[in-house]
């Protein structure tokens, strides 16, 4: 069959969608080619249970998402909670998926306390089914740390 | 609204990244079988005509998000016709597969039927009449199908309206961002439905009939997919 195939590609449009289905069970065909997500993709923290917190550097940063059960599609409450440093500028947390685009999803945060900044978003559905998300937090001028989590639809 | 015209181009841009990796992904499958199912003189044109019609929902539901200032009303709103239309994409793909691996009496879904049957007679009146048409009419509902990127589109979209002074402000703004994101979208789904088109499944019967296999399989996708979204 190969040999049958020849210039103008014969059999580009048959690998096509081969890479399309793939794609369409991953959610994205380059992923597919190249193989699954990677283990810093894989879930770091339970939201459903309640905040979480991690280390950039000697900083210590606290996510939390309210309400609980953290779901998709409706309106959630973000609070960040900073330890170990001053922020010269406010803090923003852009939502995607490990190994999927799913455009740009930013979630500006607002100082409420001295230490506390808080702000607004929505976590999408992606009607593949997959539920773990990323939400990348930016200090700026500092530094990035992700929190990696299952959301229920 | 001035200020809010470098968005429409970071729309523009995101929609040909995302359509590039995500859509090529989840939407792709429907171009192709699209494609498949069509004469190559008349392929461009209607994939055309196709996403003219995706791209004229998404400004409408632009225009709704921002009109609304809110996202999740409007997500909540649409959520069972969103499901419908998974269901319906998933069994159009399947019945595409099932008649171009001549395995239903009616021969191409959008093609040229063979037998004499009701259902070819009918299926014939609608390629050779209107088919052209039913792409536009296929793109403005297959505009609705559930997408992560569309959604995230949207959130800005409501952002924007809520940001806006008027309520004509408000739909203009929504409306444009995601024009501007879905025309962003046109680009990558219109050269993988050329790809599918080149003539290359339909010369050989094993790669046709394979291809017929894996359609069959994504329409049974979508509309599993459709049952429990």
């Amino acid at each position: 069959m190969l040999k049958s195939c020849t210039i103008k590609g014969r059999c580009l449009g048959f690998l096509l969608l081969i890479c399309l289905f793939c794609g369409m069970m991953t959610g994205d065909p380059w992923k597919a080619i190249a193989g699954g997500p990677s283990s810093e993709n894989s879930v770091n923290c339970d939201m459903q249970q309640g905040p979480c917190t991690k280390h950039l550097g000697d900083i210590i940063l606290t996510l939390d998402i309210l309400p609980k059960p953290v779901m998709a599609m409706k309106d959630l409450t973000f609070t960040l909670t900073v330890s170990g440093k001053n922020l010269s500028s406010e803090p923003f947390i852009d939502l995607g998926m490990p190994g999927m685009d799913m455009g740009p999803n930013r979630v500006e945060l607002r100082r409420v306390k001295d230490t506390v900044y808080e702000g607004q978003g929505v976590i999408v559905r992606c009607p593949s089914g997959r539920k773990t998300w990323k939400a990348t937090v930016t200090l700026p001028q500092t530094g990035k740390v992700e929190f990696v989590f299952d959301v229920i639809y | 609204m001035l200020s809010t015209d470098p968005l429409y181009l970071a729309f523009f841009i995101t929609g040909l990244t995302v359509g590039f990796g995500h859509c090529i992904g989840m939407c792709g499958p429907i171009v192709v079988s699209l494609s498949l199912n069509s004469k190559e003189s008349h392929l461009v044109f209607r994939h055309l005509l196709y996403n003219a019609g995706r791209v004229i929902t998404y400004g409408i539901l632009g225009g709704l998000a921002g009109t609304l200032g809110s996202f999740t009303i409007l997500a909540s709103s649409i959520l069972s016709l969103q499901k419908g239309v998974l269901i319906f994409a998933g069994t159009l793909i399947l019945l595409m597969g099932l008649a171009m691996g001549g395995w239903l009496p009616f021969g191409n879904f959008l093609g040229s039927g063979g037998s004499s049957s009701v259902f070819s007679k009918w299926f014939q009146r609608f390629s050779a009449a209107k088919s052209s048409v039913c792409f536009l009419l296929l793109g403005l509902l297959l505009g609705l199908l559930p997408c992560g990127p569309v959604y995230t589109a949207l959130i800005a979209s409501a952002r924007a309206g809520m940001n806006a002074q008027t309520t004509p402000e408000a739909w203009v703004s929504g409306m444009g961002l995601m024009l501007a994101f879905g025309i962003g979208t046109v680009a990558p789904l219109l050269l993988v439905g050329k790809l599918a088109g080149l003539g290359l499944m339909k010369s050989r019967p094993l790669i046709y009939k394979i291809s017929s296999v894996l359609m069959v399989l994504v329409g049974v996708y979508f509309i599993i997919q459709g049952i429990r979204y």
